[in-house]
């Protein structure tokens, strides 16, 4: 009677917890929603001509740097990147490929290494470009 | 409470050796090439060795441990698993203590309650953790082989694909990688909770403990967190599967924490209670059949006794009894 009792309480405590997180997701959507309706800071126009940091750098990074990115275009809404010598940069795929526009250029050092980010889950993969 | 604190600061400082070593030292080629060889052949011929030993030593009689009704007359009704008698039952409940714990299941757990009663209860909890830890540990290893293969063995994406399942993060959030370090945290705690558990627990049982969930958190680490550039790792794990002693390129240090974790691992394991890995296979208790009734086992040790029938005594003898009277079996 007394372990009824005990679980019984236990499974109160855990749908009020439920409810709790639920309730508080839903609050955090709504803020999140608001922010989306800020206008969007943008660079003119997409520049490819040259590389956003060092080749060596990129080889090692650019995971990082695309993550950080995608966070804070998506988050905050800021797209523009600005490099270390000071010049700016759309946060886009669009402009690594303007310039990296072999279409094997991702796939070739992704399958060989099995790392499969789902980054053609949204957009549109080179090899998919006509 | 030395019995813990002593394996938690040996694994750090086998942390810090390499972290030190390829960080301010430059001893990538140490960490990255001599000791991954050392502890492999080290792993291999060590593993063999302690398998040949157990081989070789005799086990005269059929000593299984059973729980259930042996085999003897036809009609009455045997347990093949709990009693087998044959090689294949053998072989399946071998298989079957491998994979599934089964003896673990049966684990109970004795306590006395307020009413200073004694009572005997079923315990899963063991069994539940230990099977979470191994087959975590398993899915976990056989991921790895993407490392080891120029084209990654269809498999080996299968087990990726089912074990990234909730395709959460970048890059994607392993299922396995959450269990096995909940299960390492549970199994350590079960030791430290329980006064008797504290007693009977040792340096040895703690340190493959610490030390797999440090080879874990920094596996996670470096995949989660420091998102570390996987190119030259798998060049250098290819190069080392191809017996090549090229040194390796530009990796970072956390990755030399991960591989000398690793090795020291391989190292300790035929040296240790690690190897229940191959003893299982050769326990006497387990791998024999209860066949005893069915056949005479002898003891190989004994040493051959020349024996004297009664036939033969008679035949000495046959006359002198005849002369006394004494009853005889043969005329």
């Amino acid at each position: 009677m007394e372990v009824m009792m005990k679980s019984r309480k236990l499974l109160w405590l855990v749908t009020f917890a439920a409810f709790s997180i639920v309730v508080a997701l839903y609050v955090f959507r709504n803020g999140e929603a608001e922010l989306s309706q800020k206008p969007l800071a943008r660079v003119s126009a997409i520049d490819s001509t040259k590389c956003i940091a060092p080749k060596e750098f990129m080889r090692a990074n650019h995971m990082q740097v695309l993550q950080g990115w995608e966070r804070s275009v998506v988050r905050e809404g800021d797209r523009v990147h600005i490099a270390s010598n000071g010049s700016r940069f759309q946060k886009s795929l669009g402009t690594c490929l303007g310039c990296h526009n072999n279409r094997l250029f991702c796939y070739n050092c992704h399958s060989y290494a099995n790392v499969k980010p789902k980054c053609w889950n949204c957009h549109l993969s080179p090899m998919e470009t006509p | 409470m030395k019995k813990v604190f002593m394996p938690l600061v040996m694994v750090a400082i086998l942390a810090l050796i390499p972290f030190v070593g390829v960080q301010y030292a430059g001893l990538s080629y140490l960490f990255g090439v001599i000791i991954p060889y050392t502890a492999i052949v080290v792993l291999l011929a060590g593993f063999l060795l302690r398998l040949a030993d157990w081989l070789r030593r005799p086990v005269p009689f059929r000593i299984p441990t059973t729980c259930g009704q042996e085999k003897s007359l036809e009609w009455i009704k045997y347990d093949r698993f709990e009693s087998p008698h044959r090689f294949w039952e053998v072989a399946a409940r071998v298989l079957f203590e491998v994979l599934f714990f089964r003896s673990l299941f049966r684990n109970t757990k004795a306590e006395i309650h307020k009413d200073a009663n004694l009572a005997y209860g079923s315990h899963k909890w063991l069994w539940f953790g230990g099977l979470a830890f191994h087959w975590s540990l398993l899915i976990i290893v056989l991921r790895h082989s993407r490392f080891f293969f120029p084209m990654v063995p269809g498999f080996t994406d299968l087990l990726s694909h089912v074990d990234g399942f909730f395709d959460v993060t970048l890059p994607t959030f392993y299922i396995t990688d959450a269990v096995v370090l909940v299960a390492i945290t549970f199994l350590v705690f079960r030791r430290l909770n329980d006064a008797k558990m504290r007693l009977i627990s040792l340096q040895t049982d703690y340190f493959p403990l610490f030390l797999i969930a440090a080879i874990v958190v920094v596996g996670v680490f470096m995949r989660y967190l420091t998102r570390l550039d996987i190119m030259p790792v798998k060049d250098q794990m290819l190069r080392l599967v191809n017996f090549s002693v090229d040194a390796p390129g530009d990796i970072g240090a956390l990755f030399y924490v991960h591989l000398f974790l690793v090795s020291v691992l391989a190292i300790y394991f035929p040296f240790s209670k690690l190897m229940h890995a191959g003893a299982i296979f050769l326990s006497p208790t387990r791998n024999q059949c209860n066949n005893s009734r069915e056949k005479r086992h002898i003891n190989p040790w004994n040493t051959a006794i020349k024996f004297r029938t009664y036939a033969e005594y008679e035949d000495d003898y046959r006359e002198k009894m005849k002369k006394a009277k004494l009853p005889i079996e043969k005329q």
